[in-house]
């Protein structure tokens, strides 16, 4: 699919049209669980992420004003993802002071589907939460250094930086 | 990849770094790239897919509907204030004729004489004054038919004299 048959399928999608969203669906679905799930560890969140994402995308498809698109659906999808985190973080919370006054172990808030676990799952847990979003942004959204420093506001040599110690310690651990 | 590959990683680290450790660490994320390829992701079913689709074609039928309601709404209060602007014009149109009948009303004789036919019940002076016109008025006839051989061209013309002085009287008050 050409850039110009992309930029074809987002006019249709300004003006509504439902198998234009459809076609985002069939073009991007893929990837962004990829991302989703390699982040979160479990394909029942990844699922409802990814229908959150694109539900956003037709809510916000109005505000797309060129440029990359794909920077611009995984910007979204990356704010989708923290604020499922936060979502997490709250209910910990609250599961952790429910857990103390019943004197038990804390319960876990994301359940892992550990049949789609794999060893690379595992290896990403070990690293530090913003260099494995992103590595997985790089890898999913397929955008450049550059276009992912300007889309996380950071110097281009810290994502380098940041890439280049992620991977290597992901295949350390790997090995 | 398609943006990612290519860029000329060597050359953007090199930016950063000798020449060495820029292709040692080119390596190290050509090598982590390839082992993320090897260990893909699963992918989402075809029913979630499916699911997505629908749930997002809910969505966009909705929006488009309350857009479409929006722009009716937005047609509608249009219409309206063309209506209110277009009664309110009228009125104030309508008002005019009235204001250039009070102006008439300030004329410097009365309607009432002035519209009145019987002048009689006007006032007593003009029914002197008019009987006073109408007597010269007949005595000229009178003057004028009759053949006074070369007296009545004056006699005409004392009577027009006076007819004039009697006219400026009654118009003085």
């Amino acid at each position: 699919m050409t850039q110009r048959d992309l930029e074809q399928i987002i006019i249709g999608c300004k003006r509504g049209d439902e198998a234009c969203f459809s076609q985002l669906v069939e073009i991007y679905g893929k990837r962004c669980f990829g991302y989703f799930f390699r982040l979160t560890g479990s394909r029942t969140t990844s699922d409802d992420l990814l229908s959150e994402l694109f539900v956003k995308l037709v809510e916000k498809i109005g505000t797309y004003r060129g440029g990359s698109f794909d920077g611009w659906l995984f910007a979204t999808a990356s704010n989708i993802f923290h604020d499922h985190l936060r979502f997490r973080q709250r209910q910990t919370r609250l599961l952790d002071e429910h857990s103390r006054r019943i004197m038990s172990q804390p319960a876990s808030t994301e359940r892992q589907d550990d049949g789609d676990v794999d060893k690379l799952q595992v290896a990403l847990r070990e690293l530090d939460g913003d260099v494995r979003e992103l590595i997985m942004m790089r890898y999913y959204s397929q955008l450049s250094f550059k276009e992912i420093s300007q889309l996380r506001r950071e110097p281009i040599g810290t994502t380098l930086s940041k890439v280049h110690r992620g991977l290597k310690r992901l295949r350390e651990l790997m090995e | 990849m398609n943006d990612s590959a290519k860029e000329n990683l060597r050359e953007l680290l090199a930016g950063f770094m000798d020449a060495g450790s820029a292709g040692q660490a080119a390596e190290d994320i050509e090598r982590g790239d390839a082992l993320l390829r090897q260990w893909s992701a699963p992918q989402p079913g075809d029913a979630v897919l499916a699911e997505v689709k629908k749930k997002v074609a809910a969505v966009a039928r909705r929006r488009h509907r309350i857009a479409l309601q929006r722009r009716i709404w937005a047609a509608a209060g249009m219409a309206a204030a063309i209506v209110i602007v277009s009664v309110l014009a009228l009125r104030l149109s309508e008002r005019q004729p009235v204001e250039r009948t009070t102006i008439k009303y300030t004329a410097a004789i009365p309607e009432r004489v002035w519209e009145g036919s019987d002048i009689t019940k006007d006032d007593a002076d003009i029914v002197v004054l008019a009987a006073e016109v109408e007597t010269i008025e007949n005595e000229l006839s009178g003057v004028q038919l009759s053949d006074t051989g070369g007296n009545g061209s004056t006699a005409a013309g004392d009577i027009e004299t006076e007819l004039i002085e009697i006219s400026g009287n009654f118009w003085k008050g």
